[in-house]
């Protein structure tokens, strides 16, 4: 391979150790995990708590982790389905209800929380923020504390609005007639935060979608601790934050 | 599911499509590391740079394409590693061991097959880092230049005049080894 270099009259051109450079690369394999297991390995980071300080350089890691997430969804899947045939009424013994921008929140003894992937909202589709305007009826609103959104989707036929970043979502929908979305939870009740006149829920919650035409809530999925509020006749819920950032990004909504 | 609409669920917290983006790069991402000088630490700055990657999403451009993004983390991963470390010096006893080993495959890493290989590995392997990134982008890695570019937050003049510098040393210290 290499004996072609002392050949005479080599001019400035690098074609020929181009070529070669690119022969030898392809000799040269780096032994790596299954693609499957890198999945898993980094889906295993991104769900663990995030401690304080950096994360471990350990060698070890990738074996540790090994028997978790499908495993664990596995098992949770069949304690679902005990609950489910131990309480078939589940949700029957709701004690309290509130009703608040647009959002109907349960608080009594919730059934279990759903999993598995959630599913977009009705007739969800990407859009720009500009096209999102064009698209609903009420003013959107953009949290200054945020900037931009990373990604804009409008539901169904332009009556919610999600607007996301990282790890944060926050929802926009009509909230002045009907419910829109409905929260069902156990204890405690969502905390009142007069600042901004909303209600922070802090623990993870059942959130389901009560589609325009009627019909059953659909598409539920779990919510994580989440601040709704309303802003004239929007309603407003984000999800990502903690509360004291939740608030913080409230107060920047104009 | 293509790249744009595994991007837009993970944004949404979808980590189920991240999946399938991870396991899609996950051989580019490990080779970009190895060959970059991470030696056998390359799963575990893989790993991280996935999970940076995830966490900073939000700055992808959706124009852009995925791959050179993301070995951009990759490689920053990388350099941070190799310079908390002293890259030559592993980088040195890295190849030194694979040219050793007469086995077809080397459990840990990176095996050079051919002898003239090896001569022309271990003359990258001598070239200034930059030079020798912007080489091992171009023709290991076999990227376009301005995918190097992005990959080594560069300029697109500075992976040619980079890449151009590193060829002329190669083919001199090449040159001079070949002399009787």
């Amino acid at each position: 391979m290499s004996s072609s270099h002392d050949r005479p009259g080599a001019d400035d051109r690098f074609d020929e150790l181009e070529a070669e450079l690119r022969a030898l690369g392809e000799t040269l394999h780096v032994s790596t995990p299954s693609p499957d297991a890198t999945a898993r390995a980094v889906r295993a980071r991104l769900e663990a708590p995030r401690p304080k300080g950096a994360l471990s350089r350990r060698p070890g890691l990738l074996p540790r982790l090994r028997l978790s997430p499908r495993k664990a969804v596995a098992a949770v899947m069949v304690f679902l389905a005990v609950l489910i045939g131990a309480t078939p009424q589940g949700r029957a013994a709701v004690v309290s209800i509130l009703r608040f921008a647009g959002v109907e929140i349960r608080v009594g003894e919730p059934g279990p929380l759903p999993t598995g992937v959630p599913s977009p909202l009705p007739s969800e589709r990407r859009v720009t923020l500009d096209e999102a305007r064009r698209a609903v009826a009420f003013p959107i609103a953009v949290p200054s504390a945020l900037g931009d959104p990373a990604d804009v989707r409008v539901a169904d036929g332009g009556r919610v609005v999600t607007l996301l970043w990282p790890g944060l979502r926050l929802d926009e929908y009509d909230g002045t007639l009907n419910v829109v979305f409905r929260k069902d939870l156990g204890e405690p009740w969502p905390e009142d935060v007069p600042t901004i006149r909303g209600w922070w829920i802090q623990q993870p919650h059942e959130v389901s979608y009560v589609p325009k035409n009627g019909g059953p809530p659909s598409e539920d999925r779990v919510a994580g601790p989440t601040l709704i509020w309303q802003l004239g006749g929007v309603g407003l819920r984000l999800e990502g934050a903690n509360r004291e950032e939740a608030v913080r990004i409230a107060n920047s909504t104009r | 599911m293509d790249d744009d609409e595994a991007i837009t669920r993970a944004l949404a917290g979808d980590l189920d499509a991240y999946e399938v983006l991870v396991a899609r790069y996950s051989a580019a991402a490990h080779r970009t590391s190895a060959l970059l000088g991470a030696g056998d630490e390359a799963e575990d700055v893989v790993q991280e740079a996935f999970v940076k990657a995830f966490r900073h999403l939000g700055s992808f451009r959706r124009e852009a394409a995925f791959k050179p993004w993301l070995l951009r983390i990759v490689a920053n991963e990388t350099h941070n590693l190799t310079r908390s470390r002293g890259r030559r010096a592993d980088l040195t006893v890295r190849l030194g061991q694979e040219r050793e080993q007469d086995g077809p495959e080397s459990p840990e890493g990176i095996v050079v097959a051919a002898d003239g290989g090896a001569r022309l590995l271990a003359a990258v392997r001598r070239l200034p880092d930059r030079e020798r990134e912007a080489v091992v982008c171009r023709y290991f890695l076999q990227l376009s230049e301005a995918e190097t570019a992005e990959v080594l937050g560069v300029r697109l003049g500075t992976v040619k005049s980079r890449t151009s510098r590193g060829l002329r040393r190669l083919r001199e210290e090449v040159d001079r080894e070949l002399l009787p």
